[in-house]
């Protein structure tokens, strides 16, 4: 035995018990009032199905008290009352719903102000629990993907008779069962030793895999199962199971839905294999006297049971007799056509059914099946079949008790709607059952309809005149039932990518900066300098002396065959076919209609083998767009991403080539060697690949070596630099060094419609090609002027815009600042910014706004630095 | 009060007559919109409405009904604006409450990239007179208690774009009022009525032949959002549009903590809580081209996933149902408005992508006046389907990675 705390007090709990039965055992039978009028409401299905129970344990809201299994220490909370479950003081909501029909905020709140008003006050009273605190962070999820032959959702009868028949012919078979042990109804319908025998055969068949207490929420695309599976082990509080499944069974029977007749909703008016599962599941006698509506053997067998149990019946009522529930907290007697019958439990034989949720996902047809009394499924899918009562079998049609409209007879207990409710709702024109269904929200609640489809549609088509086909059901829908946002997401991994060299610029003192999945130096911190120093002496290391980054996080792709070059030549804009083994060439991807995708380098190793280069974050996305324009082509070009395999560095600045030829044998004269030109040599004593361009606008080599050697050549290169006072330099230095020199950044100085022309890079566009992506858009762009250009300008004054700041004509936005950065070499503040065409010639006047105020800038055509790029050349 | 014990229909069924003066395919919002201000402004009362399933049934009862104005181009800031402002009158123009909940709406921004984006809309917002501003973490933690704003995420929040009067409103309750407003001028709604085909003579239209029958008119207005292109075919116009599933989820209802919308495009997710406490997740759309509304696992991962990394003190929340809807994409994130150049009077009102229904009171009222008055208003010429002919996209789809 254990015991829980249930609203301060403590509760002795059974071995096998829920919460639920555990508190009904100990006398609780409001478990939680309802979502609009705050009535109070108790036990009804027992199974997980309904609202009624919906509790807060270990301060997660909404949780199910009658399938929670109770655990030594829990706290459990009533939801939605104040103060307490017995009295709250919201359920005079009740005495006032005559101003609440269905649709009333509709009607009444008709000015915006009127219900800017009220709103706050509607909000504060609705949801059902409390969200859980801040810090409650914790909780454990797993995901795992399974496979199976054949997988049966069901562990009842007709599910443990198919797993065995499959299992049977050889099939590997996976039985996911929802209880805590196999036999469905027939844990509390049949006998012991019967339902005993077949388990012991499903236990015993090697093929059959059983996962019990777990459920199927959902039959995706493709026969996926959705399969949540609580406490798998460990720690772990729940593990999704992607389970894909060659066949797919569908045994999950049929639930028990309640009558509609009024005060239908009072504690103690319970579905009959509610009553049964707390006598023959938790050995519980549920009352003293008991009524019972129904009749035929499903009413014998429960009056069988109440007896067993001890309690006294005080009557067996046809459910066309049954005018209403009376009592105020609790039910206290039943009204029929022929008089009153006190008593403390009414107990109600309601409809079956059939639990058909996945194969409605699955595509399968409801139809409406009148000798069953229930929606059948239909034309399912090949590896999709279904079995036992879910199909109809053995459910026979209860005879329909919707009375009249009443204000208390409730159909959708979920959210508090009535017969009445419907009615009107139907007299307004809402007779189709999803606008029924959204108007009313029938069905929306928690849960999700399974006690009030049927009812709603019997109804509807009742008023309609319509036949149960032609009012059909609402869409189902997964996850049903629910499942934790936890569960879905899994173990939350978050990936971070660190270059070979992570741990040198560590050591040097790096603030980092996440690029996508990757860290990067964003500056160095030295000495007692605050970040504009750092970057500054950074800079001035480049533009004077020496200075290296790490350039690993760029993409780095090989392309080998004989036809590499036709590859590269349909997808980037310039040609490549005719790029001589030993130069590199800027290279820009543009999509048909002719916007900037990517931008990079691309190195003639050999005739038909290529080094490409991509920006850090688009990586991923050019290796499928290569191989997306490969597919089909039959052409000899293979692909590989080497961006893990190989470190790379920049060395750039007047001393470089010094600082380089001190642990290379390669000849780096600009004669051997020129700028564009790639070679493969030795640094370090490392096989590296050699390119000698110039994003920062200094003579610069990136060297790209064996990721693992990438330490060693770094260490090599900044003690070679050491006798001129080398810098690593981070993001920030370099953007600044590229603004400098005007260097486009795709993604900062380009969006998500810039093209080649726009970004005054037209060289780039071989027009000439006869056919690249995204010709047909430039040569249709570069026939007319672009609206926009993309220049240089320079500040009048000290002001220092944002990235971002908008160019202002006429009081109107006309452009933006794409990035602006004190100059060093200008001594003021520079930058690029997109402008109307007739805005962009050099010297032109533009206003900037910056801190709300317009500041004056003018266009400079020319890069800041080194205009003519002699030094890159050097 | 009376009203309420009142029990009029919101709009009636009625026979297909032979011959309408226009006749709008789909009725959705923006069907309904146009249908509205044809018969509330122009007079034009002989419109019939014709949807092939349900009221609001397509992506105008599926969507997540944020609505803003807080957009990136001088084309689209006016325009968003102006529905804005519409939807502000518009419980009261129709006597029907919306529920316009203008609670605020926040962009947030998790890198020094995506904070420059967030200036570029902050700046033109304020220069179009749009509400509209970046926020730092302390406003954002004043503003929003429950949201994990420390350090431990992995793309730690930076900044914020508040837009204060953006909000959420009842898709559903704006759907009805428009049926209702529509059926009291005499303007037919056709449920359960599909289009097949479209008769042409040469560049004029003669009829719409549906599964009720055939109707006589000279002017359509194509209004099918995910299925645009499948009626524009049916008269041979070319559309650059692409339709993609995009799902959204709700979750078991809670009582009140979050008041705002919340939109990551980092993350690609936006969040916010109704009025009966369920959150509220829309997702991203779904990397494939379908016309299949069947809902997807994968994307409820992402959702919850993405949904936990802004509050992960909801992990043991619930869901309770997910859908899709079908998104008509057009190359530049902004939606197509005009009159085909093959063809006479065969409008379109589409491309309303994932972002279309904050959009329906402005393009309804002006779509309508082009449709009445035969020359396009200034505020929607820039939506022209001839832009893409010439080559002029709108700059929307840069500001548009997650775009409600
Ligand atoms: C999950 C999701 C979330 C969204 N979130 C937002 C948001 O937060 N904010 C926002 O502003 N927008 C959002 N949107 C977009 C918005 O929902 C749509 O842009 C808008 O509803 C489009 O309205 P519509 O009237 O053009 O189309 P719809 O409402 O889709 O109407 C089109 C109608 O055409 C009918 N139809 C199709 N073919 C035929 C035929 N052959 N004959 C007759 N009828 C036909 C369909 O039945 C349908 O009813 C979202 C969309 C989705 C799917
Ligand atoms: S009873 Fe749960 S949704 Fe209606």
């Amino acid at each position: 035995m254990s015991t829980f705390d249930f609203d301060g007090h403590s509760v002795n709990a059974e071995p096998g018990d829920t919460v639920g039965s555990a508190l009904y055992r100990a006398g609780q039978r409001v478990f939680s009032r309802s979502f609009k009028y705050h009535r109070p409401r108790g036990l009804l299905c027992a199974a997980g199905r309904c609202p009624n129970c919906l509790v807060n344990v270990n301060g997660v809201p909404n949780m199910p008290a009658c399938v929670t299994p109770a655990r030594e220490g829990m706290v459990v909370r009533h939801q939605n009352a104040w103060p307490s479950l017995e009295t709250d003081a919201l359920s005079a909501a009740q005495h006032f719903d005559f101003l609440m029909p269905v649709g009333w905020y509709y009607k009444v709140f008709r000015s915006l102000k009127l219900w800017h008003m009220v709103e706050p006050h509607i909000r504060a009273v609705a949801g059902l629990g409390e969200p859980p605190g801040v810090d409650e962070i914790k909780g454990e999820y797993e995901h795992a993907w399974w496979h199976a032959e054949v997988a049966v959702v069901g562990g009842g009868s007709s599910g443990m008779a198919a797993a065995l028949e499959y299992a049977g012919r050889g099939a590997s078979v996976v039985l996911i069962d929802d209880q805590p042990s196999l036999g469905g109804r027939a844990r509390y319908q049949s006998s012991a030793a019967d339902l005993a025998a077949v388990r012991e055969r499903v236990s015993n068949e090697a093929g059959v895999r059983v996962l019990s207490r777990s459920y199927c929420f959902g039959l995706f695309e493709g026969n996926l199962l959705g399969v949540l599976q609580p406490n798998p082990h460990g720690a772990v509080k729940e593990r999704l199971i992607h389970l894909r499944a060659g066949h797919v069974v569908v045994a999950a029977g049929a639930y028990e839905t309640p009558l509609v007749f009024a005060n239908n909703d009072l504690p103690g008016v319970m579905l009959s294999t509610a009553a049964q599962r707390l006598i023959r599941l938790h050995g519980i006698k549920p009352a003293a006297t008991a009524v019972v509506v129904g009749g035929g053997p499903r009413a014998a067998g429960v009056v069988a049971d109440l007896k067993n149990a001890g309690v006294r019946i005080a009557g067996v009522v046809e459910p066309a007799a049954i005018r209403s529930a009376s009592g105020g907290h609790c039910v206290t007697g039943v009204k029929t056509d022929t008089g009153s019958i006190p008593c403390d439990l009414l107990v109600i034989c309601g409809p079956l059914v059939p639990d058909a949720g996945l194969l409605a996902q699955a595509g399968a047809k409801l139809v409406w099946n009148q000798a069953h009394g229930a929606f059948l499924p239909t034309g399912l899918p090949p590896n999709v079949s279904a079995v036992g009562s879910v199909c109809g079998t053995g459910l026979a049609g209860t005879p329909a008790n919707r009375g009249g409209a009443s204000k208390r007879s409730f159909v959708c207990v979920c959210s508090d709607v009535t017969t009445a409710d419907l009615d009107g709702a139907v007299r307004e024109g809402f007779d189709h059952i999803e606008t029924l269904k959204r108007y009313t929200t029938t069905t929306m609640g928690p849960c999700q309809g399974r006690m009030c489809q049927l009812a709603a549609v019997e109804i509807c088509a009742g008023l309609t005149g319509r036949s149960m086909d032609a009012t059909g059901v609402t869409t189902s829908r997964p996850p049903n039932p629910p499942v934790s946002l936890g569960a879905l997401a899994g173990p939350r991994h978050h990936p971070i990518r660190r270059t070979p060299m992570h741990d040198e610029h560590q050591q040097l003192g790096a603030v980092w900066l996440d690029m996508g999945d990757w860290k990067r130096p964003r500056y160095y911190r030295a000495g007692s300098g605050d970040e504009t120093a750092c970057v500054r002496a950074e800079y001035q290391a480049v533009r004077e002396r020496v200075g290296l980054i790490d350039v690993s996080t760029l993409g780095k792709l090989i392309l080998q065959g004989r036809d590499a070059g036709k590859l590269l030549d349909k997808v980037y804009t310039h040609r490549f076919s005719d790029l001589k083994p030993g130069r590199v060439r800027y290279a820009v991807i543009c999509d048909e209609s002719g916007v900037i995708l990517d931008d990079g380098t691309i190195a003639a190793l050999a005739g038909d083998r290529y080094f490409i280069s991509t920006t850090t974050g688009n990586l991923e996305f050019v290796d499928q767009w290569l191989r997306w324009w490969l597919a089909g082509t039959g052409w000899d070009a293979w692909l590989t991403n080497m961006t893990s395999g190989f470190a790379a560095v920049n060395l750039a600045g007047p001393k470089a080539r010094e600082t380089l030829r001190k642990i290379t044998d390669c000849d780096l004269s600009s004669e051997s060697f020129p700028y564009m030109g790639c070679r493969e040599a030795e640094v370090a004593g490392v096989r590296s690949l050699l390119v000698r361009i110039g994003f920062v606008g200094e003579t610069g080599w990136e060297i790209h070596c064996p990721a693992e050697e990438g330490p060693k050549v770094w260490q090599a290169l900044m003690k070679a630099g050491a006798e001129f006072d080398i810098r690593p330099f981070g993001i920030e230095a370099q953007r600044l060094l590229r603004l400098e020199k005007k260097h486009v950044i795709v993604g900062v100085d380009t969006d998500a419609l810039t093209t080649p022309i726009d970004a005054g890079m037209t060289w780039v566009a071989r027009l000439d090609k006869p056919d690249f992506v995204g010709r047909a858009a430039l040569t249709q762009a570069s026939q007319a002027p672009p609206r926009e250009s993309l220049v240089g300008f320079e500040m009048q004054d000290d002001t220092l815009p944002d990235d971002g700041a908008p160019v202002v004509l006429g009081g109107r936005p006309v452009g933006r600042v794409t990035s602006a950065r004190y100059s060093p070499v200008r001594q003021r503040t520079i930058g690029m910014a997109w402008v109307p065409v007739d805005h962009a010639a050099e010297g032109s006047a533009i206003a900037i706004r910056s801190g709300g105020r317009l500041v004056q800038a003018l266009v400079k055509q020319a890069a800041f630095h080194d205009p003519e790029g002699g030094r890159l050349r050097q | 009060m009376f009203s309420l014990l009142r029990k009029e229909r919101m709009w009636r069924s009625h026979d297909l007559r032979r011959r309408y003066d226009v006749v709008i395919v789909g009725a959705g919002v923006h069907g309904l919109s146009t249908a509205y201000h044809l018969g509330q402004l122009h007079g034009v009362r002989s419109v019939a409405l014709l949807d092939r399933g349900y009221l609001g049934g397509g992506n105008s009862g599926r969507n997540t009904a944020i609505l803003r104005s807080n957009y990136r181009t001088p084309e689209g800031i006016p325009f968003y604006d102006a529905s804005v402002k519409l939807y502000e009158q518009m419980s009261e123009e129709l006597g029907w409450n919306v529920m316009f909940s203008q609670c605020g709406h926040l962009t947030l921004a998790h890198s020094d990239a995506g904070i420059v984006g967030l200036r570029v809309r902050a700046e033109n917002n304020q220069l179009m007179g749009v509400d509209s501003r970046l926020i730092d973490l302390g406003e954002i933690r004043r503003l929003v208690p429950g949201m994990d704003l420390s350090d431990r995420a992995r793309y730690p929040i930076l900044a914020a774009l508040y837009h204060p009067p953006g909000g959420v409103i009842r898709h559903d309750a704006v759907v009805w009022g428009y049926a209702r407003a529509c059926d009291r001028m005499g303007i037919e709604i056709h449920t359960d009525t599909e289009v097949t085909g479209i008769r042409r003579n040469g560049r004029k239209i003669e009829s719409v032949v549906t599964n009720r029958g055939e109707i006589a008119t000279e002017t359509v207005l194509n209004c099918t959002a995910g299925w645009a292109t499948t009626i524009s075919d049916m008269v041979s116009v070319p559309l650059p549009i692409v339709s993609y599933p995009l799902q959204a989820c709700v979750t078991q209802p809670l009582k009140p903590f979050l008041h705002h919308v919340i939109v990551s495009a980092t993350l690609h997710v936006y969040v916010n809580q109704t009025d009966k406490g369920e959150l509220v997740i829309g997702a991203e759309i779904d990397p494939y081209q379908s016309y299949n509304m069947r809902a997807t696992l994968p994307t409820l991962e992402q959702m919850a996933t993405y949904t936990l990394e802004l509050f992960p003190q909801l992990h043991a929340i619930r869901v309770l149902r997910q859908w899709g809807g079908i998104c008509d994409m057009t190359p530049d994130f902004a939606p197509i408005i005009g009159c085909a150049e093959e063809v006479d009077r065969f409008y379109m009102n589409v491309g309303w992508g994932t972002y279309g229904f904050k959009a329906a009171p402005a393009a309804g009222k002006f779509t309508a006046e082009m449709i009445a008055t035969g020359s396009t208003p200034g505020i929607i010429a820039p939506f022209t389907p001839a832009r893409f002919r010439a080559g002029k996209l709108l700059g929307e789809k840069a500001a548009a990675a997650v775009s409600h």
